[in-house]
């Protein structure tokens, strides 16, 4: 498989010289690869091997540029020119490129890659020499050592990691051989070292090519093709199966045997070779720098030196005399030392080959044939190279017009490789200087006529503009950028020609820059650090993004070219960034102000995202990406910051009111981007619902009719605030606290009247006859309604008032379902504790109590002697659970009073402690009435009503004060009963005089025309109107309850701590009360706690308190 | 011992006493700067009847116009409070024999020699305090807990009128306010006031530890002041 494919002219492998790396490089080549086609004068080197290594293959073009690649599939690594040997040497160009293409072709025929590539061996018997084994043997120790060295050297290439992926292929197909193992450790070994810091690294294949350019100097290089081979040409024939068998052949042979390991080895490394020819063009460890310096420094010297006399033998002698700089040098010398002169000689006129001319002609197909065995020989130096006369001048002279050619875009008369050659010796013949000079002084002048190009541009603006401005600035950026374009392809072009300039001269020499850099710096100083010209290409570049700005299409690719260029020369923050995030802030800062005026804020805020948006997709197309956060920053700054506050006085309220997700959840993320900018909405936020909470909570008037509604508001005004949170603020921690905070702020900003309206909420909610929610609904329900009675400070008033709505559901038995009742009672006792549901949970207890013994008490009955026709069930209440109800005194029926008393014993029986009052406010009867027509109804009447009603049993008319002593009931309620009576839609009785109130002499008529549809009728008492006198017991019941919390809470206080000062003391109490007091009134309590002796203040210090135990 | 009778019979009549006493300067005033426990009992029944313990309001009557002091003087109220007397208009045998006793009073001249250094007490404010904490329970009726409005009105009158600009002031709100009785607390805590607070106000702390009473007399002042200015 041929691999890669090269030619040397002249090729010189001085295996006797110094050699330094290169060259033995150059010599592993020709050994173990083929070397074919020498004739005298021009020698091609053909290197191919065969493995299943990846492929590694360089094609040349026509401009002698030379492209390697590591294998087929893989891009360029490396790319360069190499002046044409073919001018010098005339050498046909057809025919390299002929090679190459069968040895494309090769590459792809070779469908099975034997094991090994073939070892070039050209009657290595006869040649090689046989040494002893001793000598051999050291040597062995020492080469290793060597090669430890050249590993390091490889290593030193920066691209290590394919060669470590080579290594690794490679490793599974050799494995078998131990010295590969060895190698392999070695290796790898060497890998776990700290590597010296890579440097660029020199252009290897240039550099060995170039050696030869001396051509008085000629190696040949034979091979011979065994058996039936038709090799003819100069094509590396390699061999797979032989290679073993030779190399177990030539054991013996001491050369061989270095040769065999060396192919060995490089079989492993062919393709870091091939890399480090490649990557040479790029990049070389200054170490390779340095040999190469020494080396070409060295054949310089001896050139001078020795130009007469045998050149072989004194430049031996020389370079022997000369300390090696490393070890392969060292191995090499000892190598060569082992050798006799004789057989050198013999080598390498055996080397030399006999089949030159046929070589030439033979089809590079050849290639394949196994079996093939080549051999190298290399000769030495015949004369002495000479430096011709004029030799810099010219040369000079040649580059010279080439660049400018270069600069003018004209064809160069010589080839690139030429030029390339035409440096190398300038730098090797201590020219450096001179030339880097020469060369800037060039490119300096050219740079100053693209000033003058460029001027000549800005003039025709200055006239353009008079007609047409934007047309005068964007040619001159397009301008520009050309100008740029140019330069660009210009330096690199020269640079190629100079590499070895710049790879030499400027990399030892620090105070010079590279050629690319000197050629950015000579464009910075001369064209963009003209003022004229920075500032129209950045004011150009401004207007045009101006533009974009405002909706126009313009030309991105020019403007990212141009900022590429700024960024290049190292100008794009100073020259342009600077400017540019000034023209941003004062484009936005104007266009914020404006449109703030006029937009409303979701249009605003749109009109934010969508700058926002732009400009990242103006740094996705062509702003550098350090730009980003100072621009993004900025227009947020200008946009969003300073707008902050206007915005949401503007704006939140509106988009809370009509519930805006969209625009609220850009709102969000918007103000999330600056800081402080969701603090602030958060405080917005909070306002918002204080204010909005305030509203249905406050109620100045007492308007019931508001009152009613403002449970359901407050749990709709929450429901929509948390929809906000969840959907649009993305249930930020912050938002859902300051949601809390501020209902909390706002519900208890009104005191107790909110508490007692959700208990009555929760009243009519789990009234029976309440069918609009299922369970489900009624359970979820209740769940929002504890979520607002989390927010209520005085959460006693709450208990107070659904004690009493539940007293009254209970008594009734309009409780809904004992389950919803049960379920409320339990959500309850979760939120504020056991304490806090005892006294209703024993309200429950006595229901199922009085049930049961209700029972008993009928069962008794049986036995007893009871007033005919009455049937009683009496609720046993205890005192502390129920709600305290005035008891009132009214004269019962004596059948009613005997039953009374029946219970009594009854009960005294079985509960002898305790003690029955009868509470008659709370009683209610049925009553079989007859009426006119033999109707009978049954009367669902209250105990007041039933005995007004009784009454008329005796008689059929009766005057209020008649009724009044009759009964003994209160005056007011007693107008109430007679009214529900006399007046409501189920007349039973007939007033007299007629009319909506009862007053006092009003004559009452038993009804007996009464007539109604259904047989049981339920007769209301008219409702007391709860406000103001029940609302106001209740609440001042619950004042008084907590001026006892309040008291047992300081005693409590001042037990644990028995000395005090007062706002010690204040804070405290704060912190234990669970309902809202006044200072004031904490004081009241504190000094009747003092009249009474439970503590007293400090003599001395008025502000201190002591308990007294 | 001789000196002692011949002491003890001039007690009972006073003007012969008085006359021995120019005769015999210098002899009587050694003998009458001792201080005679006997004659200082015998002082006492001078207002009393002889087996009685208790000196009565009448007595209290007899014995101001001996000494030459209005009843409502200030003078009595040290006096008291140095007898630690425990209720007004009443003197027990005990309270006047240790009373006098630390005061080396035992005849009335010696009294009215020490009153003007009762006097001087009430311009130490240590001695102050503790009368005016005497004052409460000296005053109050002893029936009740508390001191009667009226009572106190006069009390702090005879104790604060001079010395605190507000009093007048405070009296007025007392006067319109519901307030019936004044406790203890209350009481002490108004000499605390006159003391510390400015007659300005300036520097009343509503939320310090002032009785609610006083809360509210700032307020009432300062609304009134406010509607008369």
């Amino acid at each position: 498989m041929m691999l890669f494919g090269f030619r040397v002219s002249n090729a010189f492998v001085p295996i006797d010289g110094t050699l330094s790396r290169e060259d033995e490089l150059v010599s592993l080549f020709v050994r173990k690869i083929g070397i074919l086609n020498t004739r005298t004068g021009r020698c091609t080197l053909r290197l191919s091997y065969r493995g299943p290594v990846a492929l590694n293959w360089a094609t040349s073009n026509d401009a002698g540029d030379y492209i390697v690649k590591k294998s087929n599939s893989d891009g360029v690594i490396a790319t360069g020119s190499y002046s044409h040997m073919i001018a010098r040497n005339s050498f046909e160009l057809a025919d390299f490129k002929d090679v190459q293409n069968k040895s494309d072709r090769n590459n792809n025929q070779h469908q099975k890659p034997s094991e090994d590539f073939s070892l070039i061996q050209n009657g290595s018997t006869t040649v090689e020499e046989v040494s002893n084994g001793n000598s051999r043997k050291e040597l062995d120790l020492e080469a290793r050592a060597a090669r430890r060295k050249q590993i390091e050297d490889f290593f030193t290439d920066p691209v290590i990691p394919t060669a470590e992926e080579s290594i690794s292929t490679m490793l599974g197909k050799f494995s078998a051989a131990l010295w590969d193992k060895d190698f392999m450790r070695e290796v790898y070994e060497y890998r776990r070292l700290p590597r010296p810091p890579a440097r660029g690294l020199a252009p290897l294949s240039y550099e060995w090519l170039t050696l030869n350019t001396y051509s008085g100097l000629m190696q040949s290089i034979e091979q011979e093709t065994p058996g039936d081979s038709q090799e003819e040409a100069g094509i590396v024939q390699t061999q797979d199966t032989e290679t073993v068998d030779l190399s177990d052949q030539l054991q013996g042979s001491e050369e061989f045997d270095l040769c065999s390991k060396d192919q060995q080895k490089s079989e492993h490394r062919t393709s870091w070779f091939v890399r480090l020819f490649c990557c040479g063009a790029t990049s070389s460890p200054k170490k390779v720098k340095q040999e190469k310096e020494t080396k070409s420094k060295g054949f310089l010297s001896q050139d001078e030196q020795k130009l007469d006399g045998d050149e072989n033998r004194k430049k031996r002698k020389l370079s022997e005399g000369i300390s090696p700089p490393n070890h392969k040098r060292a191995r090499e010398n000892i190598d060569e030392s082992q050798m006799t002169d004789s057989q050198r000689r013999a080598n390498f006129s055996a080397i030399s080959s006999p089949s030159n001319g046929l070589n030439k002609h033979v089809s590079p197909l050849a290639n394949n044939k196994p079996g093939a065995t080549k051999k190298l020989v290399i000769k030495n130096f015949r004369e002495k190279p000479r430096l011709p006369e004029n030799f810099q001048q010219q040369t000079w002279e040649k580059l010279k017009e080439s660049v400018e050619a270069i600069q003018r875009s004209t064809s160069i008369r010589w080839s690139l490789e030429e030029l390339y050659q035409a440096v190398e010796n300038m730098c090797s013949h201590k020219m450096s200087a001179q030339l880097y000079d020469q060369l800037k002084e060039v490119c300096d002048k050219h740079v100053r006529c693209n000033v003058e190009q460029i001027f000549a541009c800005l003039y025709c603006k200055f006239f353009l503009t008079f007609f047409t401005e934007n047309v005068g600035f964007e040619q001159f950026l397009k301008n520009v950028d050309g100008c740029w374009q140019a330069h660009c392809r210009q330096m690199i072009m020269i640079r190629s020609i100079f590499l070895f300039l710049d790879r030499t001269y400027v990399l030892q020499t620090s105070s010079v820059m590279s050629i690319w850099d000197m050629g950015l710096e000579l464009f910075r100083t001369h064209v963009m650090f003209h003022p004229l010209v920075q500032k129209r290409t950045v004011d150009g570049i401004l207007q045009l993004i101006k533009r974009e700005r405002t909706g126009e299409a313009v030309d991105r690719q020019l403007i990212k070219s141009l900022l590429r260029m700024l960024s290049d020369l190292q100008m794009y923050v100073d020259a342009f960034e600077h400017s540019f995030l000034e023209a941003t802030e004062s484009l936005y800062a104007a266009e914020g102000q404006q449109l703030m005026q006029e937009r409303d804020v979701p249009e605003y805020l749109a009109y934010v995202d969508k700058r926002l948006h732009e400009e990242m997709e103006r740094l996705l197309h062509y702003l550098d990406m350090s730009t980003k956060k100072p621009l993004v920053s900025c227009v947020e700054k200008q946009l969003l910051e300073k707008h902050l506050t206007q915005i949401l006085q503007k704006g939140l309220d509106q988009l809370l009111t009509e519930n805006r997700i969209k625009d609220l959840t850009l709102m969000y993320q918007l103000f999330s981007r600056v800081k402080d900018g969701l603090k602030e909405m958060c405080t917005a936020f909070a306002t918002y619902i204080k204010v909005t909470g305030k509203t249905i909570v406050m109620n100045p008037d007492n308007d019931a009719e508001k009152d009613k509604d403002m449970v359901q508001n407050l749990l709709d005004f929450k429901d929509k605030m948390d929809n906000v949170i969840d959907v649009c603020l993305s249930k930020n921690e912050k938002f859902v606290n300051a949601l809390k905070e501020s209902f909390e702020t706002f519900i208890n900003q009104r005191q107790n009247k909110p508490a007692e309206l959700i208990a009555k909420y929760v009243d009519t909610k789990l009234k029976a006859g309440n069918k609009e929610a299922t369970e489900e609904e009624l359970e979820r329900l209740m769940d929002k309604i504890m979520v607002l009675f989390r927010f209520i400070h005085g959460k006693d008033v709450f208990e107070a008032f659904y004690k009493k709505d539940l007293a009254k559901r209970l008594l009734v038995g309009k409780s809904a379902s004992v389950d919803a009742e049960k379920s409320m009672l339990s959500k309850l006792k979760q939120e504020c504790g056991a304490a806090f549901t005892s006294k209703l949970e024993g309200m429950f207890k006595d229901m199922e109590c009085s049930k049961d013994f209700n029972l008993s008490f009928k069962q008794h009955m049986q036995h007893v002697d009871s007033p005919g026709g009455i049937e009683m069930t009496v609720n046993i209440l205890t005192m502390g659970y129920w709600p305290t109800y005035t008891p009132m005194e009214v004269h019962l029926p004596a059948s009613m009073v005997k039953l009374q008393e029946i219970f009594k014993t009854f009960f005294y029986s079985k509960h002898s402690g305790k003690k029955l009052q009868w509470q008659s406010t709370l009683g209610h009867c049925v009553l079989k009435a007859k009426f006119a027509g033999g109707e009978k109804k049954e009367l669902q009447v209250s105990l007041f009503q039933t005995l007004c009603l009784l009454l008329f049993n005796d008689g059929d008319e009766f005057s209020f004060e008649e009724i009044k002593t009759a009964t003994a009931i209160e005056d007011g309620e007693l107008k109430r009963t007679l009214q529900s009576l006399a007046c409501g839609k189920a007349r039973v009785l007939l007033k007299n005089p007629k009319g909506k109130d009862v007053e006092n002499g009003d004559k009452f008529l038993f009804n007996g025309g009464f007539k109604h549809k259904l047989c049981r009728i339920k007769i209301n008492q008219i409702q007391m109107k709860e406000t103001p006198e029940e609302n106001t017991t209740t609440t001042e019941r619950v004042f008084q309850d907590r001026q006892y919390q309040v008291d047992a809470a300081i005693v409590r206080i001042m037990k644990t701590r028995k000395t005090l000062t007062h706002n010690l003391l204040i804070s405290e109490l704060y912190n234990q009360l669970k309902f809202p007091v006044k200072p004031a009134d904490l004081k009241k309590r504190i000094e009747s706690l003092i009249d009474r002796d439970y503590m007293e203040r400090d003599k001395e210090n008025q502000n201190q308190y002591h308990y007294v135990a | 011992m001789p000196i002692r009778r011949k002491r003890s019979s001039p007690t009972s009549d006073d003007p012969r006493n008085k006359k021995a006493k120019v005769s015999n300067w210098s002899r009587r005033n050694e003998l009458e700067n001792d201080f005679s426990t006997k004659r200082c009992i015998a002082w006492f029944h001078e207002y009393t009847d002889t087996d009685e313990d208790v000196l009565g309001p009448e007595g209290m009557e007899k014995f101001c116009e001996d000494i030459g002091v209005e009843p409502e003087n200030i003078v009595m109220l040290c006096l008291a409070w140095k007898l630690d007397a425990k209720a007004m208009g009443f003197f027990t045998k005990a309270e006047w024999l240790k009373g006098m006793t630390e005061i080396q009073c035992d005849s009335i001249s010696k009294l009215q020699g020490r009153l003007e250094y009762l006097r001087s007490m009430l311009d130490d404010p240590v001695h102050f305090k503790n009368i005016y904490r005497y004052a409460y329970d000296f005053a109050r009726n002893k029936d009740q807990r508390s001191m009667d409005v009226e009572t106190a009105k006069a009390m702090l009158g005879l104790l604060l009128g001079k010395h605190w600009p507000l009093f007048g002031s405070f009296h007025q709100f007392i006067e319109q306010s519901k307030y019936k009785v004044i406790n203890k607390d209350q009481w002490c805590n108004i000499l605390e006031f006159s003391r510390s607070i400015l007659p300005d106000l300036s520097n009343y702390d509503e939320d310090g530890a002032w009785p609610v009473l006083l809360d509210e007399f700032v307020e009432w002042y300062r609304e009134n002041k406010s509607m008369s200015s």
